[in-house]
């Protein structure tokens, strides 16, 4: 009982103590910082995807500026984990200063959050820097992070484009040229039957991930839409002759058996082992396709349709701010400026494998240029940059819900079991409902 | 007497207020969320009286999942409860040997997580690149593709769920076997009882109480244990093909942020499970308690 005793009181003065250490140490730190600007930079890059980078350049920013301190925080579960902190976080009045939000998440953050309209904030608190935006953007990557009504809600940061993947080797094989991938669609199909007929290998996949990303840029690049405005309402826009054909090449391919209908990580998978021809999918791929093939994986850019113009929605994110107050709103600005200057963004592609939204980076001693001379996969992305669009964001509450509808019509359309064009005006009509 | 009841308060009282607040508690908010909307992040939630029930109700996704969760349940049922009944009859009766190395293998799979079997079958069935492809090639037939036709989907799920429960299932029908006294069946043997009525009148009267618990945990978790396969491999396709009770819920919840019909779909799969648990009250009946 005595021992019990003493181990007892020993614990509670343990736990004292080191209460006690932890509330001074806390006062201590809030001393120190508290004549620099102290600024929060909410971001997604998990350690296995850029948190690294984002770590190493918050570092350098704040050695760089004495007089700002960046505090990086890291929100799990990407943009929905991270909206869901901001709300709690706003609520309180704790809300951060500079965030990074998904591209699909534009329409809601327009509509829900209080966030710091950009260019006012650039005009009042940064007056030299007012052409800062257009001077240094495409405005078809700035238009990125507009709302449908024209507002500038944030800068864009990290942009990821499909792109076509190959096997050089099964291209040989077949008596193809890997020097000389396809650039249509028309040649993509003509390639895949080849692969097959030659080879037995399966020709092509595009990815069949649990959003409609690539789907969209083949139906866009053939002049069909995914959403459009009627009446001053978004509806469907799938259910166009352009949207069905293009969607048919897909699954006639698949009918034919130089297409494969299946998983994402099936399709990869076959394409890593060198049983597959052609991979379509995002450019944030690259990495882990180079290192984890058997063969030099080799890509071009996202193919078109004969005689019309290429349109690749953009993956990623942008920055927001919400601060404040004047000196925090400065603080946030000249952080923005750093993270978009060709070093910082040359960085973080290096990290991450998005590209640069900037003008100019590509060509930029100081920026990318020797890494995508090196890299040829990186040049068959960033040669798209004039072909960017927007992500289609699906509005409102069921918004949600109803790109699941085109998840699904997906599954219908490639299995063969409806023809694209009946299966797409099904699929428009439940979404119109829902929208 | 009064300082008894007080007494026995005390202790039950942590786990009590366990089950309550972690339990029941959210049951109620549960049924209290399903007459509302709210996407989880807004700071409204608006009330709606049971539009999330009539919605749910006219729609025809209602019946696929229903029909989905029926089709896994009697999958699950023949893998996870028939096979392993079978086979620890016979291991604890009819065979003489290696039943050390048999009962290791078997058991073995239920060791890793379900995460790690989804990534193991997903290899294995990949329609090209897969050993199952290989071998289905040497034979002339083509793989089908798992993952993206609808009855394929929900047997390869129930296959890797299978996987991972059948040794533990085994396990523990094993013991309940080698549990029946050797007397009796040496009695039986002794009046000339043949195979089938020492199966029929000792050893299924005796191990029903185990079978009866093996055969709950097989409905019950097993619907649960397809979220992680089907959230890894198919989220819920092609077209919901592979959804069932459990992972609709995940999916209004947590991927289009409507807690309202969610929160209603739980409430359903309360009923979908109070349906079997009256079954269960039914045979419960049946089996032979030995005290």
């Amino acid at each position: 009982m005595n021992k019990l005793q003493k181990a007892l009181v020993l614990f509670f003065i343990g736990t004292l103590t080191i209460g006690a250490a932890g509330c001074g140490g806390a006062s201590t730190t809030t001393q120190s910082s508290s004549e620099k600007t102290k600024i929060e930079y909410w971001h997604v890059a998990a350690e296995s995807f850029g948190g690294a980078t984002v770590k190493s350049l918050v570092e350098q920013f704040n050695k760089e500026n004495p007089d700002i301190e960046v505090v990086e925080k890291y929100n799990p579960d990407m943009y929905k984990g991270l909206t869901q902190n901001l709300q709690a976080a706003m609520a309180s009045g704790n809300n951060p200063d500079v965030v990074q939000m998904g591209y699909s998440y534009l329409n809601y953050a327009a509509e829900n959050l209080k966030y710091d309209n950009i260019e006012e904030l650039i005009a009042k608190q940064s007056p030299e820097d007012k052409t800062f935006l257009q001077d240094n953007f495409l405005p078809n990557v700035l238009a990125l992070a507009k709302t449908s009504d024209g507002k500038q809600i944030g800068i864009p940061y990290s942009m990821s484009v499909p792109v076509l993947y190959y096997n050089p080797e099964i291209f040989k094989q077949a008596g193809l040229d890997p020097d000389r991938p396809p650039q249509t669609w028309q040649e993509v199909v003509k390639a895949a039957k080849t692969i097959k007929d030659k080879t037995g290998n399966v020709g092509f996949f595009m990815q069949e991930y649990a959003d409609n990303w690539a789907q969209q840029a083949l139906i866009e690049s053939n002049g069909g839409q995914v959403l459009t405005q009627k009446d001053g309402k978004t509806v469907a826009g799938f259910d166009s002759p352009e949207a069905a054909e293009a969607y048919q090449l897909l699954a006639d391919m698949v009918k034919d058996g130089s297409g494969l209908h299946a998983t994402n990580e099936e399709g990869f998978q076959a394409f890593l082992s060198g049983k597959l021809g052609m991979v379509c999918t995002t450019i944030g791929k690259r990495e882990n396709f180079e290192k984890s093939a058997k063969f030099t994986v080799e890509s071009t850019q996202f193919p078109s349709f004969a005689g019309k113009t290429k349109k690749v929605p953009a993956g990623g994110n942008f920055l927001m701010v919400f601060s404040k107050d004047a000196q925090k709103q400065k603080a946030a600005w000249r952080f923005i400026k750093f993270l978009e200057s060709p070093e910082s963004l040359a960085t973080w592609t290096k990290g991450t494998g998005y590209l640069p939204p900037r003008k100019g980076v590509t060509e930029d001693p100081n920026g990318l240029k020797q890494f995508t001379e090196e890299n040829k996969n990186m040049q068959s992305a960033m040669s798209q940059m004039p072909y960017i669009v927007n992500w289609a964001s699906f509005p409102g509450a069921n918004g949600l819900q109803a790109e699941q509808a085109l998840i699904d019509v997906r599954d219908i359309i490639l299995s063969g079991k409806e023809t694209a064009a009946s299966a797409l005006k099904a699929a428009a009509e439940k979404v119109n409902a829902l929208l | 007497m009064k300082r008894n009841h007080w007494y026995a308060a005390l202790f039950l009282a942590p786990a009590a207020i366990c089950l309550l607040v972690f339990s029941y508690l959210p049951l109620i908010q549960d049924v209290w969320l399903s007459f509302h909307t709210w996407n989880m992040v807004s700071p409204t939630m608006k009330f709606v009286g049971l539009q999330n029930y009539q919605q749910l109700c006219s729609g025809t996704e209602l019946s696929k999942v229903l029909f989905n969760t029926l089709l896994y349940v009697f999958i699950l049922i023949i893998l996870n409860f028939i096979l392993p009944y079978l086979l620890s009859f016979i291991m604890a009766h009819g065979m003489t040997s290696c039943n050390f190395f048999y009962r290791s293998a078997l058991f073995i799979p239920s060791t890793l997580s379900l995460a790690v079997a989804s990534i193991i079958f997903l290899w294995i069935l990949n329609p090209l690149a897969g050993p199952l492809h290989i071998i289905l090639s040497e034979i002339g037939l083509e793989s089908p593709r798992w993952f993206k036709e609808s009855g394929f989907a929900i047997a390869a799920i129930g296959m890797i769920i299978g996987w991972k429960v059948f040794g533990y299932n085994l396990i523990v029908m094993l013991a309940a076997m080698v549990a029946v006294p050797q007397d009796l069946l040496e009695a039986a043997k002794l009046e000339n009882a043949s195979k089938w009525q020492i199966f029929r009148h000792i050893i299924l009267p005796l191990t029903s109480p185990t079978a009866l618990y093996v055969f709950v945990i097989t409905v019950v978790f097993g619907l649960q244990y397809v979220l992680v396969p089907v959230n890894m491999l198919t989220q819920g396709g092609p077209d919901q093909g592979s959804t069932n009770l459990v992972y609709i819920i995940y999916q209004y919840g947590f991927i289009f942020f409507q807690t309202g019909k969610a929160a209603a779909f739980a409430v359903l799969t309360i009923f979908f499970y109070s349906g079997f648990l009256l079954l269960k009250a039914v045979l419960d009946k049946k089996v032979h308690y030995e005290n």
